[in-house]
């Protein structure tokens, strides 16, 4: 993959992150409350109010505002890497977002990892055998894990798996409440623990991810399996399969011509679950209450809090720009018509 | 060496945790980690030169931890942020305990202070002066002994006005402190209403007879700040370290030093080995945030968490009786009321206003709303409150009497009201459907019954809150917080009843009675509590008779915890102290 095409597409990426900036700083203000009397709490006194108000410089013209978002009269913002300061927590934003992000990033890619590695197998078998067993149960079980939402599993595993059978942990977070946690490096428990050579907390933040990973991947299989099953049937029956298979080639190397083949367009399902997953993934943090992107970003709008909110869309929309290109750069890597 | 190091901490929590009678064992769970604790177990056995106490350990489940440890920093009505300050932080006076309810809490006595960090006090009424003797032998966390300058440090911080909010300032201006008379009031410097005597003493001046000097003192805003630490941590640009109180510590004389603090996560404190009342019963609270109220109830009834809060009716409900586990609660500070707009051009009809009162399907709400953990509000203030009646006007269910008094206001079975149709909304806050949904469902179906076609309009709260406190222009809002953490029936009116012109401090409808805003003040500066309790009788009987606010039901303040758990007790606040507590083995 030429490092032309990856450099085009981040500049393309960062071009879009800066337009969506002033659209998001506009639409945030446009709702129908005031963050302030969120902020003073119900006692307050008009004079407290007004003190709130110029505090967070919510009394200042609309654009001097945005110049103040943007960074460009004088002190430090967006443009220089500032995203303010959360009016809710009194933390930085970057900071905020630095503690959340890694714990929904772990835990949706370890759903994906997960997922992929379940549905491409269960896909080419059904695909080698279509309306056999497999594939007849693989079809039930896209319907049935596909039938109820996936709070609902959530709820429904917690209860079966921790509280019945009793061999998943509670769904305290990402570790047990009463172990010291590894010092924050990246923020991913998985990896810092691992850092800090903490065999205890690594075994004890996988064990906690077991449940929600678990939700997930039963969620998401479904239609990852689907898709390559029809992907792999598609490529099966294509005619350079056939005269692969009329010379005679080995099965292992049909399997990998079929592979090649049917993998692009799972990716790309994948990118784009991935994009949406990660914008809701407050209903599965809800539930195993693991302090996530999504939590955060849904008790920023609750809280009216702007810097949050402004920082967890241009977050959001800038990982899920890189997991776009990562996809493209794969893409490319196995079909390189794709980079031209 | 240093992987040595990390496996062997790990080895060291495990075995500790081992011990800790508090938590449930997980028979048949975590297989990797058995092979793993046997490992850690037999380290530890083998090198541990002797045995040591088990120290205890809670865990506290809440729907979110602190976001902030400061009272004068961002939303700091926020439950779950006071229950984190107020457990590190002490305060000056603070209520005696008078005895325990029916469900076994601890209650205080709203009319005996006691001395915290105040050994001994004089009042001086010529002068308006209080003299406070400050304790001696109190040390904090980090060893600093409490003195004098802690509490000047403390009012100067409020009067500094330096936070996002002024809850501080806004307290000490209720008690009429010399100094706070307005926020407007350029000079932010604690002049002499606040005064160092000597390391031990202070006076503290006020402008005028005022009662509440104390109460306020009890209350989550007015805990002393341990000083040294707080200037250690003074920036330019934050000479009193609002930041650090946000977002770091809260340094105090409290039972509890803070350990461990993940916003969004958990909240970790360890009984403060200095305090001066004796160390806390339990060693490390451990405050976990668990979003799903569901959840919460399942981890309490696994044994693996100790006590819980905010849990819905049903859920509370279906934990009595349960084993190992104890439902208590309270008649409190919480109440439900609805609240219609005097502005509005439909309830400033007081007709229309006893109407809704009457169509009410009191006992209804209670059933479904609350599951019986409730009862019927009968006047404008809890029954709780020091100076409260019943006043002699009330409003039960009557269908028939509400339709009479549509009719006599000029709306024969509901005819003409479709003019209004934004009067006729009943708002409330989305966020809180789970407890309110039931409830406005109950009031609407039996308001329409008597006439009056309500409909729903639940919002999201901050849209709430900018409408009732800003705006004031709610025309019909049901609401289940507008609560006084000062328990006292003068302060209540103050906050609810008197009007925005005359000092009134919520009065989120446009309430405006000349007769309540000149008796106020008398009460506030009555000679004896004969002559205060005849005054507030009179504003109370007034307050109803306008029906300034729909009271609906006084609600249960309620907590589920571990029958092992002892010592809870209700305070004004709300929240669970945990000094309060101890685990019985």
């Amino acid at each position: 993959v030429r490092l032309s095409f990856i450099a085009r597409r981040l500049g393309f990426g960062l071009l879009q992150l800066l337009a969506l900036a002033p659209v998001v700083f506009f639409m945030i203000r446009l709702l129908p409350a005031d963050p302030v009397s969120r902020l003073v709490g119900l006692n307050a006194t008009p004079e407290a109010y007004q003190a709130a108000k110029h505090g967070l410089g919510l009394d200042q013209p609309m654009p001097v505002q945005l110049g103040n978002y943007l960074g460009l009269l004088g002190k430090p913002g967006l443009l220089q890497g500032d995203f303010g300061t959360s009016w809710s927590t009194g933390e930085p934003v970057l900071t905020d977002i630095r503690r959340t992000l890694p714990v929904t990033i772990e835990l949706i890619t370890l759903s994906f990892l997960c997922a992929f590695l379940v549905s491409f197998p269960i896909g080419m078998l059904c695909a080698t055998r279509p309306e056999g067993l497999a594939d007849r149960a693989t079809f039930l079980f896209g319907l049935f894990a596909g039938s109820q939402p996936e709070f609902w599993w959530g709820v429904l595993f917690i209860y079966v798996f921790f509280y019945v059978l009793n061999v998943a942990p509670p769904p305290l977070g990402r570790l047990d409440p009463l172990l010291v946690p590894p010092a924050t490096v990246t923020g991913f428990i998985t990896v810092d623990s691992i850092l800090a050579w903490n065999g205890g907390a690594l075994l004890d933040g996988l064990h906690h991810l077991m449940l929600p990973v678990a939700t997930k991947v039963f969620v998401l299989s479904g239609p990852i399996i689907k898709m390559v099953r029809q992907n792999m049937l598609r490529v099966l029956g294509a005619d350079f399969m056939l005269y692969a298979e009329s010379c005679g080639l080995p099965r292992r190397v049909l399997a990998r011509y079929a592979l090649r083949n049917a993998l692009p367009p799972a990716l790309t399902l994948i990118g784009v679950l991935y994009g949406y997953v990660l914008g809701g993934a407050v209903l599965i943090e809800t539930i195993f209450s693991l302090d996530g992107i999504g939590q955060y970003a849904v008790n920023a709008v609750l809280n009216l809090d702007y810097p949050a909110i402004q920082g967890v869309v241009l977050v959001i929309t800038a990982v899920s720009l890189l997991v776009y290109l990562a996809l493209d750069v794969l893409q490319a890597a196995i079909d390189p018509r794709v980079a031209d | 060496m240093h992987r040595k190091a990390g496996w062997w901490a790990e080895a060291e929590r495990h075995s500790w945790r081992g011990d800790n009678t508090c938590r449930a064992a997980k028979p048949g769970s975590q297989l990797m980690r058995r092979a793993f604790g046997a490992f850690l177990m037999a380290a530890t056995v083998a090198t541990s030169s002797g045995a040591r106490a088990a120290p205890t350990q809670l865990l506290f489940l809440a729907e979110d931890v602190p976001t902030t440890l400061n009272y004068d920093g961002p939303s700091p009505t926020v439950n779950t942020s006071q229950t984190g300050w107020l457990n590190l932080l002490d305060p000056l006076w603070d209520y005696a305990i008078k005895g325990t309810n029916e469900d076994g809490l601890r209650i205080p006595d709203f009319s005996k202070f006691e001395g915290r960090l105040v050994q001994s006090w004089d009042y001086d009424p010529a002068t308006l002066t209080w003299t406070l003797h400050l304790r001696h032998g109190v040390v904090g966390c980090t060893g600093d002994a409490f003195t004098a300058d802690d509490v000047i440090y403390t009012f100067a911080r409020a009067k500094s006005v330096s936070g996002k909010t002024t809850v501080s300032w806004f307290l000490s201006h209720v008690a009429d402190i010399k100094g706070f008379e307005s926020l407007k009031d350029p000079n932010k410097v604690l002049g002499d209403g606040v005064e160092k005597v000597d390391d031990y003493t202070v006076k503290i001046r006020q402008d005028h007879p005022n009662p509440f000097l104390q109460a306020v003192s009890t209350t989550h805003a007015m805990r002393i700040w341990d000083s040294k630490i707080m200037k250690a941590h003074a920036t330019a640009d934050d000479p009193w370290s609002q930041d650090y109180a946000n977002n770091v510590n809260a340094p105090g004389f409290g039972p509890y030093c803070l350990e461990r603090w993940v916003k969004g996560d958990e909240f970790v404190v360890r009984a403060n080995p200095h305090y001066y009342l004796g160390n806390a019963p339990i060693d490390e609270v451990v405050m976990k945030k668990v979003p799903q109220s569901s959840n919460r109830m399942v981890i309490l009834r696994s044994g693996q968490a100790q006590i819980v809060q905010g849990l819905t009716a049903r859920e509370y409900a279906s934990l009595r009786g349960a084993k190992g586990v104890q439902v208590a609660g309270v008649y409190g500070n919480e109440s439900l009321f609805i609240s219609a707009n005097f502005a509005s051009p439909l309830y400033k009809n007081l007709l229309v206003r006893e109407a809704v009162a009457y169509g009410i399907d009191y006992d209804q709400v209670i059933k479904t709303g609350y599951l019986g953990q409730a009862r019927k509000a009968d006047g404008p203030i809890p029954s709780s409150f020091p100076g409260r009646i019943q006043p002699s006007a009330q409003f039960n269910y009557d269908p028939a009497k509400a339709k009479a008094l549509l009719t006599q206001a000029g709306f024969p079975n509901g005819a003409g009201l479709d003019k209004y149709p934004d009067d006729l909304k009943l708002t409330y806050a989305a966020e809180r459907e789970a407890t309110l949904g039931p409830i406005a469902t109950v009031i609407q179906t039996s308001l329409r019954a008597a006439g009056l076609p309500i409909v729903l309009d639940p919002v999201p709260q901050t849209q709430v809150a900018t409408r009732r406190m800003v705006r004031n222009d709610l025309p019909l809002a049901l609401s289940d917080i507008d609560k006084s953490a000062v328990i006292d029936s003068v302060y209540a009116t103050l906050l609810l009843y008197v009007s925005h012109a005359n000092g009134g401090i919520i009065n989120v409808n446009n309430y405006v009675n000349p007769d309540v805003d000149k008796l106020y003040p008398e009460a506030a500066s009555a000679g004896s509590v004969t002559e205060r309790d005849k005054i507030l009788a009179e504003i109370q009987n007034k307050v109803q008779d306008d029906l300034a606010m729909i009271p609906i039901a006084e609600t249960k303040t309620q907590w589920a915890f571990s029958d092992k758990l002892k010592g809870l007790t209700w305070h004004p606040d709300n929240a669970v102290h945990w000094y309060d507590l101890s685990l019985s083995k």
